[in-house]
């Protein structure tokens, strides 16, 4: 395990493995991009990332085990949601940024009151999930991380159908900053 | 102009990074069952909008079609233009069969932008995802027949199946213009396999053996195009096997009953190198 306590925040990330067999990863790099984004979204809380290598496929989700600011937030994540699109099996520090940074947000979220009544994130509906990501995604943009808006609207499209009213509604959490659970409007 | 353009010499601008088969197989990971790892998608692996990944795997597979529209233009375009016209014996082919080339080089320039369209809609930018240059490279041979036999017939063929299974995810999603641009795209990929058919038995009619080669060139092709179940008619596999229209395009039972068995032994192909490859990394479980 890679255990790293970074000058750009005072968060402890740790990484498992710390050997990669699968894909051409580096733990040091999933750290110094964790750091990175904790620094930007402000999260000093201890912070372990677990990677399913033998996948490519890039299912993620997050948990975090209390509400305070020294809670562990634990990331799962399959490979596919690290690798560079372009080079595959190598990290990709565009798709790590994206999909870290939502599973950072959040494991913030969580850690709101009213965030309590959310489910846990592998047992998150498809739309659940497209709605959280699309609120998750519009703040991880207004923070500085190139997102492309089209992607996660054309997701919430495939989640909710395609149409105005639908459009409308993705453009409300896009541009939201302080949402609880039931203001998803995901059920 | 310059005859026989090899797959290194396809111009294209930096928003592109190439690949290739050899590189893919190299990539040891699996969303297959392979009996030790906990796998996210399920026992079903096919490409439908009730998978967790759906949009990012329709994206990626439409940039896919996009990069394989421009090198079937490629492809069709070098072939009217690499061979002199002739009665289809030697390096010649008929005059009509460089203007169905043309045809197809004409179709598969309105298919790249369509592709691209539908890729910007999709929220993807050019160049996004690698390019496997694995169909020009099947457009490189010497012989027109084995051109015919390994794009027309095993490329396009493929086309079939995954425009069948794109316009049937834009179905299920409510998505109008994913399905009707699949819709328009897939009637023309049935005329070129059927092309593909109709001159190859046409050009090969008193010539047995070239008829063999070219049907076994077809299959090579085929076969790295079922690298790892891609493509089957089991759930394991992302990409359905279009019966249907591939008889419309002129495929007998026989040889689509051939590509089916084929594509089940490249997925337990794949499932048993995935397996070799665990064991030695003496990979078990997944962490966590």
């Amino acid at each position: 395990m890679s255990d790293v306590t970074t000058a750009e925040t005072s968060a402890k990330i740790t990484v498992d493995p710390d050997h990669f067999t699968f894909v051409h990863y580096e733990p040091g790099r999933i750290v110094d991009v964790v750091s990175e984004l904790a620094g930007l979204l402000g999260v000093g809380n201890p912070v372990h990332v677990v990677v399913d290598e033998t996948t490519p496929a890039a299912k993620l989700s997050a948990e975090v085990d209390g509400t305070s600011s020294d809670a562990r937030i634990t990331v799962h994540a399959e490979s596919g949601a690290l690798d560079d699109f372009q080079r595959l099996t190598h990290f990709g520090v565009d798709n790590a940024r994206q999909s870290l940074g939502r599973m950072l947000l959040r494991a913030r979220d969580r850690m709101r009151a009213d965030f309590a009544d959310a489910p846990a994130d592998l047992e998150l509906s498809l739309q659940q999930n497209a709605a959280w990501d699309a609120y998750c995604a519009g703040r991880l943009a207004r923070a500085g991380v190139p997102m492309s808006e089209q992607r996660w609207r054309y997701n919430y499209r495939n989640r909710f159908g395609f149409s105005d009213a639908v459009d409308a509604d993705f453009d409300r959490l896009w541009a939201a900053d302080d949402l609880g659970w039931h203001d998803l409007g995901a059920g | 102009m310059r005859q026989f353009f090899p797959v290194e010499d396809l111009a294209r601008d930096e928003r592109f990074v190439q690949t290739n088969m050899a590189e893919r197989m190299k990539d040891a990971r699996t969303v297959n069952d392979v009996g030790s790892s906990r796998k996210s998608r399920g026992k079903s692996m096919r490409l439908t909008p009730d998978r967790h990944d759906a949009s990012d795997g329709a994206r990626s597979l439409m940039h896919g079609i996009m990069v394989g529209e421009i090198q079937a233009l490629e492809g069709a375009g070098r072939t009217a233009h690499d061979f002199a016209v002739g009665d289809g014996t030697g390096d010649t082919i008929p005059f009509e069969l460089k203007l169905d080339m043309a045809r197809q080089a004409w179709d598969e320039a309105r298919h790249v932008e369509i592709s691209a369209k539908l890729s910007d809609w999709m929220g993807t930018e050019l160049g996004q995802f690698a390019e496997n240059t694995v169909l020009f490279e099947a457009a490189c041979s010497n012989d027109p027949i084995l051109r015919l036999a390994g794009v027309n017939r095993a490329l396009e063929g493929l086309a079939i199946d995954v425009f069948t299974q794109m316009k049937e995810f834009g179905d299920l999603a409510g998505d109008p213009y994913l399905e009707f641009c699949e819709d328009w795209m897939l009637a023309d990929e049935v005329t070129h396999v059927k092309m593909g058919s109709d001159w190859l038995r046409k050009v090969t009619e008193h010539d047995p053996d070239r008829r063999a080669k070219a049907l076994e060139f077809q299959q090579v092709v085929d076969k790295l195009f079922s690298f790892g179940g891609a493509r089957g008619e089991t759930e394991e596999s992302p990409i359905g096997l279009a019966r249907r229209f591939r008889e419309l395009a002129g495929f007998t039972d026989d040889e689509v009953d051939q590509i089916s068995q084929m594509d089940h032994d490249a997925l337990e192909e794949r499932k048993a190198a995935v397996r070799a490859y665990r064991d030695k990394a003496g990979v078990g479980s997944v962490p966590g």
